[in-house]
Parts: C-alpha cells; structure tokens; sequence
C-alpha cells in the first residue's frame, strides 16, 4: 500500500469471499497469475508474470477508502461502495472497466402490505402523514448513509436520469448487519440495502419500490486518479486493460 | 480558495481569530444595547432534537458522535436550536417574550473539503426574539439589528433580499381546494420540482398507480375507517402480506381515501394553479411587488389582503427602524430553501462574496419551537451574522 511513491503499480484486490476468487479468477483467465507472498493470511501479493505490480489484498470497502486517497493505483471493487465512500467519485476515481460479477442492488424497500406505498412520490406522501401522526420522522435503516441521502435527494446516479422523486421526511438509522430485519424489529420502517436475488427480503416481508433502484452495482476495475502515475505505472495499467480485454 | 481542509487551518491564523473577536464584541455591544440578554448555548447538542427537525439534507453535513455512555450527541450546526432548547429549559410551558443574542462557533461537515466562505467551523452571531408582542415589530427589529451589526462592523455595500412565506400560505388558505392538497403543497413548497409535480397533479389527476385494483380503492375511499382497515387487512391476508412495523393499517386507510378522493374531486381550475404559479414568480423591489401581488390576486377574485398589510406595515415599520426595506430586492420565492421558516425572511449579501453566499439572514419560525417541546406554540423571530464571512466582505474578499 505504501509503494505508490515508488515505480511499481499497487493494485488493490478484494481479501476474501466470491469477490476475491471471481477477481483472481478473471485476472488468471486474463494471463495474470495473482498469488500472495509469504504467510497464506497475509495481505501482500505480486503477480507472477508482472513482477512491477504489486498487490494489496484489502476489504472492498477499504479498497473504495484506498482508490480515494490515492494509496493504491488500481482496485477492484463494487460501484455501490466507491459511491457511498466518495461523494466526488468522477474527480478521485475512474471506472475502467465492469468486471461482470459482483451484482448486487442498492434499492428502498418497504414492508409489503404498504399497499398505499409503490413509488418514492408516494412514500413522501406516506412519510409526511406518518411524521404528523406519530411526531416523528419515518427511519430508514441503512449501512448506505450517503448513497441513501442523496437518491432520497432526488439525485439519479443513471446519467439518463439524473433526477427524480425526492423524499424528506425521513431520518437514516445506521446499521451494520441484518438491515433487512429493521422493520420487523421496529428499529426502522423502511430499508435501504444490497440485494441480488431479492429472496432475504421476500421472507423479512418487504418490496422494493418500483423507482427504488439506488444502483445496479457491479464489481469494476478502479483507476485512482489521486494517485501519482509515473510513465511506467502508466503502461503497467494499459497492459493490465488490454489483458482483461475491457 | 481552494478545497481542502489545509484552507481551514490556513484561514485559523492568531491574528484571523482576534480580528473576528473585534467584530463579534462591537456586534454583541449592539445586541445587548437592544435589550438582547446574551446567551451561551452548550455546543454539544443532542442528536437527536437536530436530526428530528432538520432532516438528512443538514444531518449529511452534521458530525454526529456517540459518548462512552453511548448517547448520540452532536457539535451544533446552527445556534437557533439550541437558543430554542435554552428558552424551553428556562421556561417550560410558559412563553413570555425574550430576547437572547449569542456569538459562538458552529460545525458543519463540507464533503469536498472546507474553504473560506464555507468552513467547516465558523462562528455565528446572532439574535432571537420569542414570544414579542408584536410580531411584525419583531421582525423589523430583528431585519435592523442585523443591519445595524454588519454596518458596524464595518461593511459599507451590501444587498438585502427579502420574502414572506406567510403571503403564500395565505395564498393557499384563499384557494379553494381540499385541505389534504394544501398539506402536501405547503410540504413540497421546498422542492421546486416536487411542487410543480404536485401542482399538475391536482390540475390533471391521473391514475393512482397503485397495484391494488380500482375497484378496492373505490370501495375503500367510500367506507369508513374501521370498514376500510377491514378490507385491507382481508387483502394482505389473502396476497401473503405481512403486516409489521410501527406504521398502522389506520394510515394506510387514511392514505389510500385520499387517493381515491383525488381521483374523484374536482381537479384544482387551471386559473387557480396559474395563480400560484404567477406568485411564485414574482420578483421586484420589496414595496412594487405588493403591488404585484395585490393585482394578481383580485384579477382572481383572491383575498389575501390580511396577509399584504401584514407585510406592508412591516416595510413601514423598519423604516422607522431606520431600514428602507421598500428598496429590497422582494422574492416570492425566497425562503423555500430553508427548514423552518414560516413567514418573514431576508438575507445579506456582498458584491465581494456574491449573491450566492450570504453574509447573514434570518427569518420568522412560528412553528419550530412546538416541534421541539411538543407542546404549545411560541412565535419566535431571529437572525445570524456568519462572522467570517463578513470579516472576508468587509476586506474585499481577501483573509
């Protein structure tokens, strides 16, 4: 992580779960044999036909942290995360290329018998009537804080877009696990979380709303554009791209 | 000015902080000559009360922290909560007038890094008037003091824009419409776009949207509520829908009844909606505008006369405060912006910072103060002076 400074290219790579073994899958596919050095648990690695990369095995999230700071040039990791982490993603980070794993969703979700609620306009409408019944603002509970902030802002993150129905009746709780457990818990009444399959949310009760895709995420190979790029780690990244043919 | 944090720790100079206490002490001196009893406020709040008011829009740049005890606390981002939370500790369920003034710091988190104009610590000083009298009064007063601390700490040119929330609200009070519709126009007030999307809906209902079938919509808008609660619990049971959460089925009820009276009600006149629309527009100097306003509205056959003479007692008012509020730049939309504000509203800008950077502002808040006690109403007025800013004004837009 500390060797941005010298000619090598740092590249982050997710530690563990799908996400590490789907990268080091495509990145072996690609001719790029990613191995770790020394202790298997260790979080230093090289690429054995590349030897000017070096690789540093972070968590996704910490990744995300990296690429904004600048103390990796590459990484590999969600949308979803490099979005929540920084607000100015354009200016800090570039989007090389989508790896084509790692799905997950970010979407609103409510429980399933708000039969008055399918869209974010009605919600508002619903959250409104909700603050002067109960005096209180509705909670959503989320690990998303910022994501969540500005979609509920009316801030599309598909260009095509670009705005849509605000909601401002609300207040973020933050969660750090089984977010999707909230309401029946009476923690939250509503969510924002990741899901790929929609099944866990089906058996908590809940639906996502119809406008209430956050963002379709996706594994991607991340540029840091806070890093500092010598000639070298320049043509290291080219030959990295065309390898992975994105 | 650029944005980094470094530009914080650049702008904290000795000789910077000093400066600014010069100004605060001649600002505080007119105050407390005013008859404002100055005041400290803790500067650390409960989260809670904050996030409950002021939303997520504020929240994101509030640095919100846990103590040991686990308690969510927060450094304050403005200084009128916790002036309100001051006056309610004070005096419970009494409301007499009181006055207070404060000068201290205040946080907020800026994503892309702070700079000079908008720090991410700044001090404000500032005056609240709660429970005065005479309303229109307190917001000359507050409009002349504010006035009055800028010019002496030394800014000679500035701009003053003004607004009333409370001509709007009579407004929607003289329109005929259901009293749902002004709720939802008087929520989306502070979303333009939300508002023009509310405003056509009430002109051209369209369908409902909802995945329910029309014809249970149309049955449930026509019964009463304990019929309506019924029907739809016998509708979640029969589509595997599992009732949770603090939300009740009462509300669900309520909501749908008036989706299914939208689509039967008489669709607001395009007259009507034109109305407010040309309102909304209306942009001159302070004492044209009323003039405006008056012959917009009884071209429609509109009262809301009480409202204007509000207004324009108000113009005459700070002009014996020695305020010639009439040359104002008026905005009918102005204010929109803010949480709480419910009626007069103005700020102060500089041509050295420009017309979107405030050096100060304030307004009228009738309804904050029960939000945070739940309990009666005190009408309370204030405003701030963001004191870097001025400093920055009063030097040319240099440090």
């Amino acid at each position: 992580m500390s060797d941005a400074q010298s000619d090598r290219l740092v590249l982050a790579v997710p530690s563990k779960g799908r996400l590490m073994d789907d990268t080091l899958g495509l990145f072996a596919k690609a001719g790029l044999t990613i191995r770790k050095v020394g202790n298997e648990r260790g979080y230093r690695g090289e690429v054995a036909e590349v030897p000017a990369i070096e690789v540093a095995f972070i968590s996704a999230s910490e990744i995300a942290h990296a690429i904004r700071d600048g103390k990796v040039h590459l990484g590999v990791t969600g949308e979803d995360l490099l979005r929540e982490t920084i607000p100015d993603m354009e200016a800090k980070a570039q989007i090389l290329a989508p790896l084509g794993f790692g799905h997950a969703d970010v979407i609103v979700a409510v429980p399933n018998f708000w039969i008055d609620v399918v869209s974010m306009a009605d919600l508002e409408e619903a959250a409104v009537l909700y603050r002067r019944r109960h005096g209180t603002r509705m909670r959503v509970a989320t690990k998303y804080m910022g994501l969540t902030r500005r979609f509920f802002a009316g801030h599309r993150f598909d260009a095509a877009v670009k705005t849509g129905a605000a909601v401002t009746m609300y207040r973020i709780v933050e969660s750090l696990g089984a977010t999707e457990g909230a309401p029946a818990a009476g923690t939250a009444e509503l969510i924002v979380d990741i899901t790929s399959t929609g099944s866990t949310l089906k058996a908590n009760g809940l639906r996502i709303l119809a406008d209430g895709v956050i963002l379709k995420s996706q594994a991607n190979l991340v540029l840091s554009r806070t890093a500092s790029w010598s000639p070298q780690q320049s043509r290291l990244r080219d030959d990295i791209v065309r390898a992975l043919g994105a | 000015m650029t944005g980094t944090a470094e530009g914080d720790e650049l702008a904290v100079s000795a000789r910077w902080i000093e400066a600014l206490d010069r100004q605060s002490v001649i600002m505080m001196a007119i105050f407390a000559r005013a008859g404002f009893e100055p005041v400290a406020p803790a500067v650390i709040q409960p989260a809670d009360v904050f996030l409950d008011l002021i939303g997520e829009d504020l929240r994101g740049r509030t640095y919100v922290f846990s103590d040991p005890s686990g308690a969510e606390l927060c450094l304050r981002p403005d200084l009128t909560i916790p002036a309100c939370r001051l006056y309610l500790a004070r005096h419970g369920a009494e409301a007499p007038a009181s006055r207070f003034a404060y000068n201290g710091v205040v946080f907020r988190y800026q994503p892309t890094g702070g700079n000079l104009v908008r720090p991410r610590e700044f001090r404000q000083a500032g005056i609240e008037s709660f429970a005065a009298d005479d309303p229109g009064r307190a917001d000359a007063e507050i409009l002349a003091l504010s006035v009055e601390a800028v010019r002496a700490a030394g800014l000679r040119a500035f701009k003053l824009r003004v607004g009333d929330l409370g001509i709007f609200d009579a407004l929607l009070e003289a329109v005929e419409m259901p009293d749902r519709w002004r709720v939802r126009l008087r929520h989306h007030f502070r979303h333009p776009d939300a508002f023009r999307r509310q405003l056509r809906h009430i002109v051209q209902p369209n369908t409902a949207g909802l995945e329910i079938p029309d014809e249970l919509l149309r049955r449930l808008t026509a019964a009463d509520e304990n019929t309506a609660i019924a029907e739809i619990e016998a509708y979640c049971a029969a589509h595997d829908l599992t009732i949770t959460g603090t939300r009740t089925l009462e509300e669900i009820a309520a909501h749908l009844k008036g989706i299914g009276e939208d689509l039967q009600e008489r669709p607001l006149s395009k007259e009507a909606a034109g109305l407010i629309d040309a309102y909304l527009r209306v942009e001159a100097p302070a004492r044209a505008a009323m003039a405006q306003i008056r012959s917009l509205t009884s071209a429609a056959g509109i009262d809301v006369s009480a409202a204007l003479d509000a207004y324009e007692a108000r113009i005459a008012l700070a002009a014996q405060e020695g305020i010639e509020m009439g040359d104002a730049h008026f905005s009918a939309s102005f204010g929109r912006a803010f949480a709480y504000y419910t009626g007069f509203v103005f700020e102060i800008t500089s041509s050295a910072l420009g017309d979107t950077t405030p050096i100060g502002g304030g307004g009228r808040y009738d309804t904050l103060m029960e939000t945070i006690s739940g309990a009666g109403r005190v009408p309370a007025v204030g405003a701030a002076i963001h004191s870097e800013r001025l400093l920055l004004a009063v030097r040319g837009g240099r440090p």
